[in-house]
């Protein structure tokens, strides 16, 4: 099955989920937090949109997940990629450079 | 895509543990945020409370994540089920209605699908049977032949020899052969087969071998027989040892070599054969037709097939085939035994014919049958659309009564594509459960059709229980029919106007599709005409063909057949049998006259030959006359007179040669003349002959194949006067009933001679009965559906109009406050109901005048757009619906003015 042609939102989203994980694994927390850092504090993505997400892609087969313990001591839901989900990092990357890329040039010419 | 079958799986089956996760996962969560914020200098209590807050409704995160996970259509779809059961359990009556329509509708269907697939559109049961084709030619063969697609036997040498196209030939005959084991003694069909037909056909034994080309090389030389699966079964008990085991066919010791893979009964649907035996022993088979060592090709009397090559189409081998069959008909064509019966221009027309390939899973029952299934089956899908219809109207008024229910879930935020869904599931459930009661309704009327259509003792075997493709049909079948009748209720209801449906409406209905449902009632209308024509003009078709009769009086009629010869007694054996068989039958108490002849009458089967005399010779074959050899008595048992001249007498044995012939006979070749003592002979093609058989009576035209024929030219010789003897029909007029003297007579003919047996004893009218059967079970059926059509038809005008009355109980209470009679709202309302009878009976009319000509071969005695069979159906149409409609007009003239004001 090809990987499904996610609208521009979901698959930021997507992507930057794919590359919070790519260091550690990481429970949901971590996930938006860790997104929080990379980006600068410019995304604060909300449960609401985490955890449908991560299930989605785990779904997808692009993360796997167990459950391990949390730096409270306490039973959670840790996330990590897989093979598949690096090579959709992979491929999401390149083409979110290349849309990048292009609206960039795009807004650069007057 | 693993992952994903996985993540069905567990959503599907670990729904709880996953659920559970979910819940703990955003607890850890919650906490998980909280700690944070603890740890950022926070209050425990409030950071907590925060961190809940953030999470923006734990609910929501919850059902969110229930969205994305694969399988949640399935969830939906179960919820739907549920409520969908739920809402058609609120309203049994509504539900029992529907679905008995549609047990009724689909189960007529399936049952008459069920019979068609199985004689006319199943293939045989061999391998590859697609590729198999029967190799035909058409034309005039000129010469005797044994049925449209038969060949002569040099012919099938030919083609098979000489053919770019076929991986493979094989050539069948069907013969009837007597089979003596022990004492029981019985005639059965049985086939006569190249050595390539099984290895061809792809069918394997059961037991033992099958006939290879090696039993086939050489003629007489291999007296062995393969049994048939069933007949294995019923005669031998499948008696194992049975293999190597002899027995004997007309008088001829077989070895049985093995046992034909269950299931395959010979290439003929309607005669399953029996036994197997190699083409190689036809004459010990037939005795007294040696087709296979007669060079001469004016002989047509082998079926051939072959199997197309890989990659050849039917198309092409056809066409490729052609130069072939042309060199052989050139070849022919100078041969002395054609030339000799032949003229000039009949020579042009026989190099004219071509190949021509037919399916290989064709056969005469199916060719018989085929527009009489395809008719029902058209039938039953007027009854079932006309049922869908009637289901359509229904659930329209269940729309309107349901608008409130639509607005709500409208409003509390249902997508209307939801409620289309749902709607058409409710349809779908319905349906579901019509077809399962229609799946038992089928096989119990296809159990009784096939008592009656069947007689007792039919070999051919059509079963009532539905199989693979029956069960297919019906799905297909179900969802159609749940989309034409939910589809559009569906869509109606989908656009619901929330604010108008919430305001508070008591008393005035909505329009609620009225027109819609009024056009629905129109088709209903339209098609129950359609099929009241249709039902008029079978029923009429038979009853002439039943008071019309043959022409002669059929009671206190008996007739069997019999043949001595395929004991192997020679002809003098024969000729003194029927001699001895006539005195002895005659002597036979309540027996008044007995009557021997050569063809059987009323069976389809004719004797035809081109005659030649003064002024006359040759004829194609549709002209040639229909002939037959008969005893002294013939005429008078079955009671045709003789107009001029004199019958046979016992003593028209040679030299002089006599007939006796019928009107149509006298008129056609001897115009204006006198046909007593004019003379005339057949034409042969081993030898010239001149008209020496002399005309001695002329009897009235009676009807000789089939009750539908127009009486041909016949010309009768004495029987006794011949040299060949082979079977005989006997006839016996009776004192009393025949059925009474049946077993007297099978016990008298032991007695005579305990080896040959009795086939066929009947009598006339049971066998008149019997070669109706197609058109009574088309009779019968088609008056059950137009009556089933009209009730549904009625029903559903009722139920529009009462719909109609009630809507405007307001407006006819005002009217009747303003000074209307009773008899003015009558009147009111039942111009609404013949302005619906009306437009619905145009419509009917027009579609059965425009199908007439579809069904005008299955119609006798009258035309297919019979005025009073249009009239009367029109008329009872008419009556039925208009009492439907008056009821609901009598209601309206019965509203009381005070009440119906004080609705609002």
């Amino acid at each position: 099955m090809p990987a499904p042609q996610s609208d521009l939102l979901q698959g930021t989203l997507d992507l930057l989920i794919l590359k919070a994980l790519t260091l550690q694994q990481l429970h949901g927390m971590g996930v938006s937090r860790r997104i929080a850092q990379i980006t600068g504090g410019a995304f604060d993505v909300k449960a609401g949109s985490l955890f449908p997400a991560l299930h989605r892609m785990e779904q997808a087969g692009w993360l796997t997940s167990f459950w391990g313990e949390s730096e409270t001591n306490r039973r959670a839901k840790f996330y990590s990629l897989t093979k598949a989900g690096k090579k959709q990092l992979h491929t999401e990357s390149e083409r979110w450079e290349r849309i990048s890329l292009a609206m960039a040039t795009a807004l650069r010419t007057t | 895509m693993i992952s994903r079958l996985r993540a069905l799986w567990n959503n599907v089956f670990h729904r709880k543990q996953l659920d559970r996760d979910l819940d703990e996962e955003l607890q850890a969560y919650v906490e998980l945020v909280s700690a944070e914020k603890v740890q950022a200098g926070a209050d425990p209590e409030e950071a907590h409370r925060d961190a809940r807050r953030e999470m923006g409704g734990e609910h929501q995160v919850i059902q969110h994540v229930r969205d994305v996970r694969a399988g949640v259509w399935l969830d939906r779809l179960v919820q739907d089920v549920q409520y969908g059961v739920r809402t058609l359990a609120k309203n049994p009556a509504f539900t029992l209605v529907a679905m008995a329509t549609l047990a009724i509708g689909i189960g007529a269907n399936t049952a008459m699908f069920s019979l068609l697939d199985q004689v006319v559109l199943r293939l045989l049961p061999v391998s590859h049977p697609e590729r198999l084709v029967i190799v035909r030619e058409t034309g005039n063969h000129y010469g005797n032949s044994y049925g449209a697609n038969t060949i002569s036997w040099p012919m099938f040498e030919d083609l098979r020899d000489n053919n770019q196209v076929f991986s493979g030939m094989f050539s069948r005959f069907p013969a009837t052969v007597t089979i003596g084991h022990g004492d029981r003694v019985a005639q059965i069909p049985a086939e006569l087969v190249s050595g390539s037909y099984f290895p061809i056909l792809g069918v394997g034994a059961a037991l033992g071998r099958t006939i290879a080309p090696e039993d086939d090389a050489v003629p007489d030389s291999r007296p062995v027989v393969v049994l048939s699966y069933s007949f294995w079964r019923s005669y031998f008990d499948g008696d194992r040892t049975v293999v190597g085991r002899t027995i004997t066919l007309n008088s001829q010791a077989m070895t049985v070599i093995g046992v034909a893979q269950p299931g395959f009964d010979g290439v003929e649907l309607g005669v399953p054969a029996k036994v197997f035996v190699p083409i190689m022993m036809k004459t010990e088979m037939t005795p007294h037709s040696d087709g296979l060592k007669d060079r001469r090709r004016r002989l047509s009397w082998v079926t051939a097939y072959g199997r197309l090559k890989p990659g050849v189409s039917l198309e092409q081998a056809q066409l490729s085939l052609q130069p072939l069959m042309h060199s052989i008909l050139q070849m022919e064509v100078q041969q002395p035994e054609f030339t000799r019966s032949t003229t000039v221009a009949d020579r042009q027309l026989f190099l004219r014919n071509r190949v021509e390939l037919l399916p290989g899973s064709e056969n005469g029952l199916r060719e018989y049958m085929r527009k009489p299934l395809w008719l029902l089956v058209a039938l039953t899908a007027a009854v079932l659309l006309l049922a869908s219809a009637n289901l359509a109207n229904l659930l329209l008024a269940r729309a309107t009564a349901r608008e409130r229910e639509f607005a709500v879930r409208l409003a509390i935020g249902a997508g209307r594509a939801r409620i289309v869904r749902q709607l058409l599931l409710e349809s779908l459930l319905l349906a579901g459960a019509g077809a399962v009661l229609g799946l038992a309704l089928a096989f119990l009327a296809d159990r009784i059709l096939l008592r009656i259509y069947l007689p007792a003792d039919a070999e051919f075997v059509v079963s009532p229980i539905p199989d693979g493709r029956v069960l297919a049909f019906v799905m297909g079948v179900m969802l159609l029919t749940s989309l034409v009748f939910g589809l559009l209720p569906a869509v109606r209801s989908s656009r619901t106007e929330i604010t108008l449906s919430l305001k508070d409406r008591s008393g005035a209905l909505s329009a609620g599709g009225i027109s819609l449902r009024r056009m629905l009632v129109g088709i209903q209308v339209a098609l129950s005409l359609l099929l009241l024509v249709g039902a008029g003009l079978f029923v009429r078709t038979l009853r002439n063909l039943e008071s019309l009769g043959p022409g002669f009086p059929t009671d206190h009629l008996l007739a069997f057949t019999i043949d001595p010869s395929l004991n192997g007694y020679s002809d003098e054996e024969t000729k003194s049998f029927y001699e001895r068989l006539n005195v002895n039958l005659q002597t036979m108490p309540g027996v008044t006259s007995v009557g021997f002849s050569s063809m059987p009458l009323l069976k389809g089967y004719a004797w035809q030959n081109a005659v030649l005399g003064k002024d006359f010779e040759g004829a194609p074959i549709e002209e040639q006359p229909v002939l037959s050899e008969v005893g002294p008595d013939y005429f008078a048992t079955l009671g045709i007179p003789i107009v001029a001249g004199r019958a046979f007498t016992a003593q028209d044995v040679g030299p002089a040669q006599y007939a006796v012939i019928n009107e149509t006979f006298a008129r056609e070749y001897f115009p204006g003349r006198n046909p007593i003592g004019q003379r005339f002979g057949l034409v042969d093609d081993m030898e010239p002959v001149s008209p020496d058989t002399e005309v001695i009576g002329v009897i009235p035209d009676r009807k000789y194949r089939d009750l539908r024929e127009t009486p041909p030219p016949q010309a009768y010789f004495p029987y006794f006067e011949g040299t060949h003897f082979r079977f005989m029909n006997v006839y016996l007029r009776t004192q009393a009933d025949p059925r009474q003297i049946e077993d007297e007579l099978r016990e008298r003919m032991r007695q005579f001679d305990p080896h040959v047996p009795v086939v066929g004893l009947e009598t006339m009218n049971e066998q008149i009965g019997f070669s109706l059967r197609t058109e009574r079970l088309v009779a019968s059926l088609s008056a059950v559906f137009g009556g089933l059509a009209t009730l549904i038809a009625v029903i559903g005008l009722y139920g529009v109009m009462a719909y109609a009355v009630m809507r405007r109980t307001r407006e006819i209470g005002i009217r009747m406050a303003l000074g209307a009679l009773r008899s003015n709202v009558i009147v009111m309302v039942m111009r609404e109901v013949f302005l619906l009878i009306g437009a619905g009976l145009a419509a009917g009319i027009a579609l059965a005048l425009a199908l007439a000509d579809l069904i005008r071969s299955q119609i006798y005695g009258l035309s297919a757009r019979d005025p009073l069979t249009f009239i009367g159906s029109a008329i009872v149409l008419t009556v039925a619906a208009g009492l439907a409609g008056f009821i609901p007009a009598l209601r309206a003239s019965g509203v009381d003015p005070t009440t119906a004001l004080r609705q609002e």
